[in-house]
């Protein structure tokens, strides 16, 4: 493939679709990636089975709706719940002894990953299941010539969402004052009262929800199979890499992988962007290896 | 004092291990056992690589597949141009890939010397590069692993997306077994089971002199605390680099075994899965102990042969349970157990001030 | 205790003599491990290998293949058994891991002595077993489609070629719905070669190529290629995308608001059980190409759905072309073993004997479901007739095309001039012969 052949072929109306693709390409990947952004932000746990709480995420509300008939928009927040509650349980009986070994933490979690993994395989069988969702949701809006479709708005508003009540939470409440404290110095803010274990605890919980919610949106863009959980995690740990581990480091690291994926892929072809995206990462952290706004606080 | 850390002691198990390890062709009149326990050879030199990154230098590698698949590349691209002649001077595949002159990069690979050569020199050189450049940026830890699982991820991809030149996801399958000269290693042979065994030997000896030496001490003392050992003057970088790559070499060693005995590469061997598995392999037998690392391997992978039939659903689930209870209550793994175990029977002290102040030469785990 | 001490002593010491006078055990060849031995005896069960994935990724495809098998050697086995003995399968799991897979496929054969291993769906664990297949002379079955451009004295395939398969898919959507068309594909083999078949028919047709897309394999995310397709705007697409990305393709597509009456997609992989994963109301419409369908109405299709849903093995509640090429597999085999046994008698049964002796072998309507196919003489590929079905809303395939006649396998139909795949290795045109090439 010349370069020729690719910027011969350039057209500024599908440029500006792909531009707006890479916006809701950039969502799925934040979505993906604010859990672990939290988890990892607040308690520097390395979570590998991010990507099976996806999964449960998925795999929660495909059983609310076929087995209890739950309308899809309610099945969202109640993955949020489940998968929540599947973290707080994971903390309790085993994150929480590992706090001071963060290697540990991670090969602790890639075990949990297989047991989950394996364990909703056992429950629902392997083959593919999935999500159904209002007719209104399979549909995309045209604007002249910008075409998007509905449900990938949907996920673009649902991570905004999350995104503002996430930044609400750390900044605007007196729970979000104590995660911050417990980021920046655990003995300082425990010497001033702050119960850093149960702040641990709390966001661990609140990052596996997230997982669950962004689960229960992929279940329908794509499939709900218990492996699919391993798609996402190595690109999730990527944007919190790059993004520092903060919050607003995740949206713009999120943002701007989304949108180089989609300019990439639209001049040469989707794998060859994911490759190009990898080694781009690579080089960024060899500069900036803090990633783009890392916390103030002590190096981990 | 405890016999688990007796220098002769540890050296009489090394010894008595691969004995043991080297008889078993006598006993074993089955070839595809011997092809099978060839391959966790193979494996052992993998565990053995991470032990030396991970347990010994602290640097946690995700991406162990990248070195170890580079070398398979290597020796499958020279196994298969051995299978070359001049009438048909270029691969099958690349035929059907409208290819209809062999790729420059595949010219070495005629010449079996320069390419076994090249399948070790080329990911070595790679794992300098990289990580010369991550260390001496200072990436280090959890940052350092997901790094090493981007760059596997990368390299999967591409391997994938080249077709003609490496066959895509079929891989590459060298139709006959290596030859040097007229003599072909035979993958079910005991000789290819003593060779792969004679590497991990060579490997293991040399690994366990290379951390009692003083380059080994520092690159522990890094592990430590790479800080302080920067406050006092050593090139952190340097160490780092140094024994990720050598972690990178027998990990290409182990490549290009793998291949002979299999005579088999694809993008799996550059699979996230593989390479994770390789740290569970260490960490199960205990990352801090070189044969511990090796019958980790052995362990797990013979296990999921055998159990893995029986358990059929459930082996996932079992290993991975297996796994947390390990990491949870014994991060210094199976050996960490013996070496508790052993701690219960102390040896009488003799000469104990050699013993002890030797012992504490070493920087012990966990700090 | 001691006793166990003595006797690890002793075998040490004897070792450490063994290792210093073991050359002679360096001459020892496989051959000699287990030549002499005859595959099959006499009154005894007849083992053959199921190398499927029972767990992992893969296991959604083959996990099917291991059971319609257990159906076919039950069935066989109820009617006699081959030459009066029963067959008994050996059931492996490959674990979805291609190392397995060449573990598995040596212990089959060294350990177990199977006289023909049935397994693989991807070509990629079928190139990672051949070569031990090949350096053991044995036989595998591979009963699913697959690129072709292969030719070795190892393997019996039931599924169709990339010749065969897109052959009248391509002229017939053409007709239908217009000359320009768009290929999206999986990123690795068998989609570039069948691409590369494609482009044959669709150039006979007249119709026009207006782009070629790989995604990578497993890849969920569709916008990129969905929108070069929206400023492409072909009349229909063909699809070569395989396992769950191509669910997401077909859920997307109908996410961006494409629509299926105006630009169908035309696939050699969406059927039954793929349309179920993604939901009827997204596959509903859509085109597939395949030898079978599991609404093919003929007496022998309907016993075999009924008797296969009703049996034990039946529990996934579908039949689909995969599964039937597998349980085609069991047949071609029982009767090239009886061909075999018939030529050299019992005693001679070796698995390379089997494959010679499976030249032509036919599998009747009476007993194929799909009808009467053959196995070509030469390259040991099926002779079968590839038919299209469109998807309904039910989820089931109304078929609306069927070839008139079979259509002969040709794993090398687009590269003339690397050869000819014949049954004693691959001619090429200057008459050489080389005996495997894969």
């Amino acid at each position: 493939m010349a370069a020729g052949s690719f910027f011969g072929s350039f057209d500024p109306s599908a440029f500006i679709n792909a531009l707006i693709l890479g916006i809701s390409i950039a969502s799925i990947w934040l979505i993906a990636a604010l859990g672990l952004t939290i988890i990892y932000g607040t308690a520097g746990v390395i979570n590998m089975a991010h990507g099976e709480f996806i999964m449960l995420g998925a795999y929660s509300s495909y059983m609310l709706q076929n087995y209890f008939g739950l309308p899809f928009l309610l099945c969202v927040p109640a993955a949020f719940v489940i998968v929540a509650a599947v973290g707080l349980v994971l903390e309790r009986g085993l994150i929480r002894y590992l706090y001071k070994r963060p290697l540990d933490t991670l090969l602790a979690t890639f075990g949990v990953s297989l047991v989950l993994m394996q364990g909703v395989r056992l429950i629902f069988g392997s083959d593919p299941k999935y999500l159904a969702v209002p007719s209104i949701f399979t549909s995309n809006f045209q604007l002249g010539f910008v075409n998007i479709s509905a449900f990938r708005v949907i996920v673009l508003a649902i991570t905004i969402a999350a995104v503002v009540a996430l930044w609400a939470l750390f900044y605007r409440t007196r729970f979000g004052v104590q995660v911050r404290a417990v980021m920046q110095d655990k003995e300082m803010a425990a010497s001033f009262g702050i119960n850093s274990d149960r702040v641990y605890m709390l966001t661990f919980a609140l990052g596996a929800g997230l997982a669950g919610l962004a689960g229960s949106l992929f279940g329908v863009l794509n499939i709900v199979l218990p492996t699919m959980g391993m798609g996402y995690v190595v690109q999730a740990f990527l944007v919190v890499v790059v993004g520092g581990g903060t919050l607003i480091g995740s949206v713009v690291a999120g943002g701007a992988t989304g949108e180089l994926q989609s300019i990439f892929a639209y001049f040469t072809n989707d794998t060859f962007a994911r490759f190009v995206l990898y080694v781009l990462i690579v080089v960024f952290l060899r500069v900036r290896p803090q990633g783009l706004f890392a916390p103030s606080a002590t190096r981990r | 004092m405890n016999i688990y850390h007796n220098a002769t002691a540890q050296w009489l198990a090394y010894g008595v291990f691969f004995v043991l390890l080297a008889v078993v062709p006598m006993f074993v009149d089955d070839s595809f056992l011997l092809n099978q326990f060839a391959t966790y050879g193979v494996f052992g030199l993998l565990a053995l690589s991470i032990s030396l990154c991970w347990g010994f230098g602290g640097i946690l590698n995700l991406g162990q597949g990248i070195p170890f698949g580079l070398g398979a590349y290597g020796m499958a691209m020279t196994m298969q141009m051995q299978s070359q002649d001049a009438s048909n001077p270029i691969p099958p595949f690349m035929l059907n890939n409208s290819l209809d002159h062999l790729p420059w990069f595949w010219e070495p690979f005629r010449h079996t010397a320069l390419g076994i050569i090249l399948a070790l020199v080329v990911p070595t050189l790679f794992c300098a590069i990289f990580g010369g450049l991550m260390f001496r940026a200072r990436v280090s830890g959890p940052f350092f692993a997901i790094m090493t699982l981007a760059m596997l991820s990368a390299w999967y991809t591409l391997i994938l997306d080249v077709q003609p030149y490496t066959n895509g996801a079929n891989g590459i399958t060298p139709p006959g077994a290596l030859k040097f000269g007229d003599y072909a290693i035979d993958p079910y042979s005991p000789v290819a089971y003593w060779s792969v065994l004679a590497l991990l030997a060579v490997a293991t000896v040399g690994g366990r002199l290379m951390t009692r030496s003083r380059f080994g001490l520092v690159v522990q003392a890094v592990r430590g605390d790479a800080e302080r050992v920067r406050f006092l003057g050593y090139n952190v970088a340097g160490y780092e680099t140094t024994i990720y790559t050598i972690a990178g070499f027998i990990a290409a060693v182990a490549g290009c075994c793998w291949v002979a005995l299999t005579q088999y590469v694809s993008p799996a061997q550059l699979d996230t899965t593989f390479s994770l598995s390789m740290v569970i392999w260490a960490g199960i037998g205990g990352r801090l102990s070189l044969i511990g690392a090796i019958i980790g391997a052995f362990l797990i992978q013979g296990a999921q042969s055998y159990l893995g039939d029986t358990f059929l659903n459930t082996w996932l689930l079992v290993l991975g349970g297996f796994f947390i209870l390990v990491v949870r209550f014994l991060p210094k793994g199976l050996a960490g157990l013996l070496e508790t175990i052993l701690g219960r029977f102390p040896l009488p002290q003799r000469g104990n001030s050699n013993g002890n102040s030797a012992q504490r030469l070493y920087p012990q785990p966990g700090e | 205790m001691r006793a166990s001490r003595r006797s690890f002593l002793k075998t040490s010491a004897l070792g450490a003599g063994a290792a210093i006078a073991a050359p002679y055990m360096f001459v020892r060849t496989i051959d000699q491990a287990w030549g002499a031995t005859s595959w099959i005896k006499k009154g005894e069960p007849i083992k053959i290998g199921l190398l499927f994935s029972l767990s992992g990724g893969l296991a959604v495809p083959e996990e099917d293949s291991t059971l319609v098998m257990q159906y076919a050697i039950d069935e066989i086995n109820k009617a006699g058994g081959i030459a009066g003995m029963p067959v008994e399968p050996v059931i492996v799991d490959a674990k979805s891991d291609f190392n397995v897979y060449s573990e598995k496929t040596k212990e089959l054969i060294l350990r177990n002595k199977v006289v023909a291993i049935f397994g693989c769906y991807t070509s990629a664990s079928r190139k990672a077993i051949l070569p031990t297949v090949m350096a053991q002379d044995h036989l595998l079955y591979y009963p699913t489609c697959y690129e072709g451009a292969e030719c070795t004295q190892n393997t019996i395939c039931t599924g169709p070629l990339a010749n065969q398969h897109s052959k009248d898919l391509i002229p017939f959507m053409v007709e239908q719905f217009g000359k320009k068309v768009f290929f999206v594909g999986s990123n690795y083999v068998w989609p570039k070669e069948s691409n590369k078949n494609a482009k044959i028919w669709l150039e006979k047709a007249g119709g026009e190529l207006l782009g070629e897309e790989y995604i990578p394999l497993g890849s969920s995310e569709f916008g990129p290629v969905l929108n070069k397709i929206r400023d492409a705007k072909p009349n229909f697409i063909f699809s070569t995308v395989v396992g769950a990305s191509d669910i997401a393709f077909h859920k997307q597509f109908k996410q961006e608001g494409f629509k299926v009456d105006t630009m169908p997609i035309a696939s050699l992989t969406t059927g039954e059980i793929e349309t179920r994963a993604m939901g009827n109301e997204f596959g509903a419409g859509h085109f597939l190409s395949a030898p079978y369908f599991q609404a093919l109405d003929n007496p022998t299709n309907h016993k075999f759905v009924e008797g296969f849903l009703k049996s034990k093995y039946g529990k996934n509640g579908t039949t689909h072309y995969n599964m039937e090429e597998t349980y085609l597999s069991a047949y071609v085999f029982k009767y090239g073993l009886e061909n075999t046994i018939k030529a050299v008698g019992i005693e001679g049964v070796t698995p390379r004997a089997i494959r010679d002796h499976s030249a032509g072998v036919r599998v009747e309507d009476a007993v194929s479901p799909e009808g009467l196919i053959w196995i070509d003489d030469q390259n040991f590929n099926t002779w079968l007739k590839p038919k299209i079905g469109q998807c309904q809303a039910d989820g089931s395939f109304k078929i609306v095309k069927a070839a008139a006649e079979q259509v002969a396998p040709d794993p090398y139909s687009i590269y003339p001039d690397i050869g000819k795949c014949t049954a004693d290795g691959l001619k090429a045109p200057d008459g050489k012969m080389r005996k495997s090439v894969i």
